[in-house]
């Protein structure tokens, strides 16, 4: 259990953070193309099953009281799985945030810094997230709590703003590629809530515990409005998304933005707000990550890591050669990370788990 | 000694990183930049291109304190490519060019026809480049279109090009045809381009003289009766197909495209008098409702059938004028209404068996008609659209002229 707890707004927020950064980056246009027109029918259906899916998870959680996911993996598998686990999501943190972070500089230093290398612009972020870092638990959180409301706003304000050139129509054929696609291949569109992760780990964490139902299915309903009108702005308003690659679509829908000839540019505003999300994510994945490890080491003192986990972000974010080769990590590996690691091997580490507890309640039943 | 230390390493970050930013904000700084204002692209020898790019410079102000018309520059180079074009602009005038305050760009119609989808792809792939800003087909040079293009009404180039499409809505003569759109189009399945047509008054209409009132709608840029210190003149619509620009649109054509695009909050039209066989009542016409399409795609020659509604208001006036007749109103109504719908039909069958381009974008409504996107593209809307019957309902309801109302 740690001193710091967190009170039910932030942890909303919190698990909104994940969807938000990937949703300013390319997890849009990754859902458009694979879906085409039918997606928002898509979104929908794979909402209602995240919600479905939190559900359960909360469900089988209450079972072990404030344990994470790496106290029931230990539970399973002794201390052999919680290390595998521990170390398994240690990686998914910090390989996704390293690359997702690459992925936004290239976009920054496209639009705003062209003469500048890229190296600078990730390790202006590295600096923001050690220094965030070295300050208390809730501090990250309480100011995620002010950020992801303010990106939520904008992403509101982008759909309304842009109305005006919206062709509904856009919406038909109403199955895309077909029923199978929408409905069968289209559940891939599920590593979109990539923030269920964080529900394995909340429950040591916060204020009230029995909120944690509460906490999963409003963040994941929030998460999916929010993923609809992100998704829907860009069907509406862009044909091409479908057909070729741009780099943040939604920075392209803001530059549409006009009131009069007095408010134009308003693009600024907006990558100024998605600059603070993302640090604000940053700080957050790698605290997880270093408690994780804390929790797998017994290390008294987590300060040591904090500049160790930023530069291996850093490093990470260094690795790919050019756009194209983390562009393809965001776009091909990561989906199927959040699927095996979320949907698949947690979900079954703690489906496991309850069927062991509820057989090993049985045996001392019987015993008794 | 700790303190001492962690202070130098906040002293040394602070001095790389402002010396890893410096490269960028010195690119960006005003005195290295030369902003574009209109960029011009003509066919040029040898497969090439020639591009003209016109420039602001700072205005003078008068010993009286007014100031004087801004003077602009301009400057043609050729090369192979835009791109190519830009650079040696760029180590032409010593500066880098910058597109970020860009308002317009002019193709030449030879250019047009022959298809510039090339430059529109760079241009939108430059950061710089807003969505906002307008594409003309010129009739005449680009060059020579830039160089004859002199506001009246305004000190500033620039505020003139950014103001030059509001007359749009209230005119219904041009449309306001930005690159945004255009890229939009050319990519997306269910419609084609279009872009303003200009050009420079150098010919008179050949009915010069004839006082038809109805010729003055059938007027595009080069053909208008108008004479000023402006030479451009921006009247019709070139639509494309795919790429390529494959007919003009005349001022009454672009009317029509605008009220079916819903994009007109008024237009003036004249139709023929019901009491007068040789006389033409002038006519405001406001929207009433969105334009209605339906789509039929059940044969490989699409049935559209198009519903319109408009409230108007008398403009014109003679000595003998009755408008408070509600008989009258309703013939006056009806002749309205079988007017709009054979100029609408006329329209319709031009961008379908002439231009064999959907400009409407009417495959947008069709898609409705489809469960899948395969099923969508084996119907190739884009061919079929040239086989299409078009039927048009136009409702006008004539409330009354304005302020008077009898004569």
């Amino acid at each position: 259990m740690t001193k710091s707890k967190i009170g039910t707004m932030e942890a909303i927020m919190l698990v909104l953070t994940i969807i938000i950064t990937h949703t300013i980056s390319s997890l849009p246009r990754e859902i458009l193309v694979f879906t085409k027109s039918a997606t928002i029918l898509n979104l929908i259906f794979v909402s209602i099953l995240a919600i479905l899916f939190s559900y359960l998870i909360v469900r089988l959680m209450k079972n072990f009281g404030g344990c994470d996911i790496i106290d029931i993996s230990e539970y399973l598998g002794g201390k052999v799985l919680k290390n595998i686990v521990g170390i398994i999501f240690i990686l998914y943190f910090l390989i996704s945030s390293s690359i997702l972070l690459r992925n936004f500089c290239e976009s920054i230093k496209i639009i705003y810094y062209p003469m500048t290398n890229i190296l600078f612009i990730i390790a202006l972020f590295i600096l923001a997230t050690c220094t965030a870092n070295r300050l208390d638990f809730n501090a990250s959180l309480k100011t995620n709590l002010l950020i992801v409301p303010l990106v939520l706003a904008s992403i509101v304000f982008l759909f309304f703003a842009n109305m005006n050139k919206f062709v509904p129509e856009r919406a038909f054929p109403i199955f895309g590629d077909g029923l199978f696609n929408t409905f069968v291949l289209g559940l891939g569109n599920l590593a979109a809530f990539g923030g269920i992760s964080f529900l394995y780990f909340l429950p040591p964490y916060l204020k009230k515990p029995e909120k944690m139902k509460k906490i999963a299915l409003l963040s994941i309903a929030i998460s999916a409005i929010y993923l609809i009108l992100c998704v829907a702005t860009l069907l509406f308003m862009f044909p091409f998304v479908m057909n070729s690659n741009e780099i943040t679509p939604l920075y392209n829908a803001t530059r549409y933005i006009e009131f009069g000839s007095f408010f134009q540019r308003l693009e600024s505003i907006f990558l100024l707000i998605w600059i603070l999300a993302y640090a604000c994510y940053l700080s957050i994945t790698s605290k997880f990550a270093m408690n994780i490890l804390k929790k797998l080491t017994n290390i008294e003192n987590k300060k040591p890591l904090i500049d160790i986990f930023g530069l291996l972000i850093f490093a990470i974010a260094l690795v790919p050669k050019n756009y194209a080769l983390s562009d393809k990590f965001e776009t091909e590996i990561y989906p199927y990370l959040v699927i095996g690691i979320t949907f698949i091997l947690s979900f079954s580490i703690l489906l496991l788990a309850n069927l062991m507890k509820k057989k090993v309640k049985k045996l001392n039943l019987n015993s008794q | 000694m700790n303190k001492i230390v962690r202070n130098l390493f906040i002293l040394i970050l602070i001095l790389v990183f402002t010396i890893a930013f410096s490269s960028s904000y010195l690119s960006l700084s005003m005195d290295n930049l030369a902003y574009v204002l209109v960029i011009g692209i003509d066919k040029g020898k040898d497969n090439n291109l020639e591009v003209s790019f016109q420039f602001s410079t700072t205005s003078k102000s008068t010993e009286s304190g007014s100031t004087e018309k801004t003077p602009t520059v301009m400057d043609t180079v050729t090369a192979p490519s835009f791109s190519t074009a830009v650079n040696l602009m760029d180590s032409y005038i010593g500066k880098e060019l910058n597109l970020s305050h860009c308002k317009v760009i002019i193709f030449s119609e030879e250019l047009a026809q022959e298809g510039i989808s090339e430059e529109i792809y760079t241009l939108i792939n430059d950061t710089q480049i807003r969505p906002s800003a307008n594409i003309v087909v010129s009739k005449c040079n680009a060059k020579f279109y830039m160089e004859q293009t002199s506001p009246e009404l305004e000190n500033l180039i620039s505020k003139y090009y950014e103001i030059f499409t509001n007359s749009s809505k209230y005119t219904g003569l041009k449309p306001n045809a930005t690159i945004g759109d255009f890229f939009n189009a050319i990519i997306c399945k269910t419609c084609e381009p279009v872009a303003i047509l200009g050009g420079i008054s150098t010919e008179k209409p050949e009915n010069q003289g004839n006082n038809h009132i109805q010729e003055n709608y059938n007027v595009k840029s080069n053909q208008t009766p108008i004479e000023g210190e402006n030479g451009s003149e921006n009247i019709g619509i070139a639509a494309f197909k795919d790429d390529k620009l494959v007919g003009e649109l005349c001022a009454l054509e672009t009317t029509t495209y605008l009220a079916l695009h819903n994009r007109v909050d008024r237009f003036l039209i004249s139709i023929p008098d019901p009491d007068d066989t040789n006389g033409y009542i002038d006519i405001y016409l406001y929207p009433n409702k969105s334009t209605k399409v339906d789509i039929d795609t059940s044969t490989t020659s699409p049935f559209i059938k198009v519903k319109s509604a408009f409230i108007g208001r008398i403009y014109s006036m003679t000595n003998s004028s009755q408008y408070l007749e509600p008989e009258l109103l309703k013939n006056i109504s009806e002749t309205c209404n079988k007017y709009l719908e054979s100029v609408f039909s006329d329209y319709l069958y031009k961008t379908s068996k002439e231009f064999k381009s959907d400009i409407n974008g009417f495959g947008k409504h069709a898609l409705g008609n489809f469960f899948t996107t395969q099923e969508y593209e084996n119907y190739n809307w884009c061919d079929n659209f040239q086989n299409a019957f078009f039927e048009v309902e136009v409702n006008t309801s004539i409330k009354s002229s304005m302020l008077l109302t009898e004569t």
